[in-house]
């Protein structure tokens, strides 16, 4: 490849191009293909031919990639299309509870029902109600660590704070580049476990309760929004906060004022979509006790009661399809 | 008053407002507020004495078992991880691995032609470029068809959770890896073909426009025009949905099935906490093995553009 590169580059002619072959072969394809562009622009008429482009691109390279990571997957878990077929007992399920998405319940398919409880109609309510209120909540906790924890894990404080120790104190700022390496450890901790396993982890340590739920749905979600905080205040422009820097203003006064105003509109954003993604995560925790939407699909199910199971799916469509409405006017108004 | 704090008050009243943020801001705090006073959480759920007892026994049971009742000793402790990795830990982590890789391939095939139908410019009566006549009646109610039902569809299926589609589908094809790859599939092509429909609206409209001006179809627009264009986004994409894949597959075993979740049902069902933290830790350290693969992928496809 970089023989032929210099054969290339010696056809063109010009011998300050052909110096310029060692740097080429020193870059990846990409780059160097830019510079092609580049050198036939500025040199009209000499343009490279596209025929000798690198074969593999690095987005075919990724393609390839994929195609053979998805291949060996489906041949290590030996599964084939022909497993989809149903027997007779799939087929009943199948058809069973397809041919209810049109249909949804509108009471209860069994004459078994406690007497004392809610038509079907206003139980699906409540425990829409009761996912939002375990979304909301797990929410708000997340929020309150997941911005602490975030301007704390931020490159920006940890420069901030290294600043303003100044070259003085070699101590202090190792003392902030060690407390931003713990913030981080701590954040990627809290999000590689997912909120079910820490709710199981909260099952077997003291036992699963509506709280508890709450907690374990939010420390994989305040890891997350730690994360993305953290990027999102670190690619703001840091000119407000320097000019601050410079009048004498604190660390926080900094942060409050010259960072953060302009990371809001992309915080809440985000924010909102992680409400969406704490919605699904809320009716899930349901399958483990809470009463949210997950526990009555489960119940409902195990009864083969199909067109209940579809009434709670529906409801539990139409909370997502709220928050996504709202969510995307939110967006639209940001950006203007 | 002095000017400078005339100039002030002005420039605040001067600053960028919006109804509709405030209302909003305020309805979510109304919405955080009602929910910790819906009397559904009581600070005794957790935090009481039977609780921190409970605690603190389990922080005593999950040192590994060979080490009970005598000092740490970290070649016992690997000798103990190294069985349980060989025995167990390795082989669901491949499966959950497989797991991953076969739902968001199948998410991205699904999801591509599903961005094409979902996306307004292109599937719209008139793609790109406006015809001299309005368009028939007849092309603007196709168009609007298949823009809502394929919106509807990708809204749906994204609605609901892996882990509810899993359980339904676990419950028609019974254990097996099908149910956990179609669930993780349906899932993340309805996200995948919101996100590939988006970018497609988004994209700059100089290259199809002109195809469709020397009266190119649509299906030579789409090949041509538009998916060449909108790939590397999509790429992007594909592979911050294969990170919540990873995430995703260690717990759709807990519902019966192959991934390392179905490992951790089991040892909590046993009581065995020592080898559920080991198998939590092992399906934590695949998730953050995960993420670094997809930045790498991310970071490779950025500088190709």
């Amino acid at each position: 490849m970089k023989k032929r590169r210099k054969n290339r580059e010696q056809e063109t002619g010009k011998d300050s191009e052909a110096g310029r072959t060692t740097l080429r072969s020193t870059m990846g394809p990409a780059e160097s293909s830019a510079m092609d562009e580049q050198s036939g622009k500025s040199h009209a008429g000499r343009q490279t031919r596209p025929g000798l482009q690198p074969l593999l691109s690095p987005r075919r390279l990724v393609l390839l990639m994929i195609s053979a990571a998805g291949l060996w997957a489906y041949l290590y878990l030996g599964i084939g299309p022909g497993d989809l077929l149903p027997g007779t007992g799939q087929a009943k399920a199948l058809t069973g509870f397809f041919s209810r998405a049109l249909s949804p319940a509108l009471d209860y398919e069994s004459g078994f029902v406690a007497r004392d409880a809610a038509p079907l109609l206003l139980n699906a309510l409540d425990a829409a109600r009761r996912t939002v209120v375990f979304a909301a909540a797990a929410m708000s906790l997340a929020l309150v660590a997941g911005v602490v924890l975030g301007f704390a894990g931020s490159k920006s404080w940890r420069d901030l704070q290294g600043r303003m120790a100044g070259g003085a104190s070699r101590h202090l700022r190792i003392r902030s580049s060690g407390f931003y390496v713990a913030v981080r450890m701590l954040i990627t901790m809290m999000r590689s476990v997912h909120e079910l396993i820490w709710a199981v982890l909260f099952l077997a340590a003291l036992g699963l309760s509506n709280l508890s739920a709450v907690i374990a749905i939010a420390i994989p979600y305040a890891g997350t929004l730690a994360k993305v905080f953290s990027e999102m205040i670190d690619e703001t422009p840091r000119d407000a906060a320097r000019a601050l820097s410079e009048a004498g203003a604190s660390g926080g006064q900094v942060f409050a004022f010259g960072l953060l105003p302009r990371a809001i509109p992309d915080m809440s954003a985000y924010t909102l979509y992680r409400f969406e993604c704490a919605l699904r995560s809320s009716a899930v925790v349901g399958f483990f006790g809470p009463e949210t939407l997950g526990k009555f699909i489960k119940l409902s199910w195990n009864e083969n009661h199909y067109g209940e199971v579809w009434t709670y799916l529906y409801a539990l469509f139409l909370l997502i399809v709220v928050v996504d409405w709202w969510s995307g006017a939110l967006r639209k108004r940001f950006a203007a | 008053m002095s000017e400078r704090e005339l100039k002030l008050r002005g420039l605040r009243d001067e600053r960028p407002r919006n109804l509709f943020t405030r209302w909003s801001l305020a309805a979510f705090a109304a919405l955080v507020a009602y929910s910790w006073n819906s009397g559904e959480f009581h600070a005794s759920q957790v935090f009481s004495q039977q609780h921190a007892a409970n605690a603190l026994r389990f922080l005593t049971e999950i040192t590994p078992y060979p080490l009970h009742g005598r000092a740490f000793d970290p070649g016992i402790a690997l000798k103990w991880a190294l069985e349980l990795w060989k025995a167990h830990a390795m082989e669901a982590l491949a499966a959950t691995l497989a797991l991953s890789l076969a739902a968001i391939v199948a998410a991205g095939l699904a999801a591509l032609p599903m961005s094409l139908t979902a996306a307004r410019n292109l599937a719209g009566p008139e793609p790109f470029i406006d015809s001299p006549r309005a368009p028939g009646w007849a092309a603007r109610t196709i168009a609007a068809v298949v823009i809502g039902l394929t919106r509807s569809v990708l809204i749906f299926v994204r609605a609901i959770p892996e882990y509810v589609w899993a359980f339904l589908f676990i419950g028609i094809w019974g254990f097996g890896p099908w149910p956990a790859v179609l669930a993780l599939a349906l899932h993340n092509s309805g996200i995948l073909g919101k996100l590939g429909a988006e970018s497609i609206e988004n994209l700059e409209r100089g290259a199809p426009t002109a195809l469709r001006g020397i009266g190119a179809p649509r299906s030579s627009v789409a090949m041509a025009g538009v998916l060449p264009a909108v790939m590397p986004r999509f790429l992007l994409y594909f592979f911050y949905r294969w990170e919540t894949c990873v995430r995703e597959a260690t717990v759709l075993g807990m519902l019966g099935g192959v991934s390392l979740g179905s490992l951790i049902r089991d040892a909590r069902a046993a009581n065995f906490y020592d080898e559920m933290i080991f198998y939590v830790m092992t399906a934590a350290l695949l998730v953050l093995a995960g993420d670094l693969l997809s930045g790498l992928a991310r970071g490779c496809l950025r500088r190709g553009n």
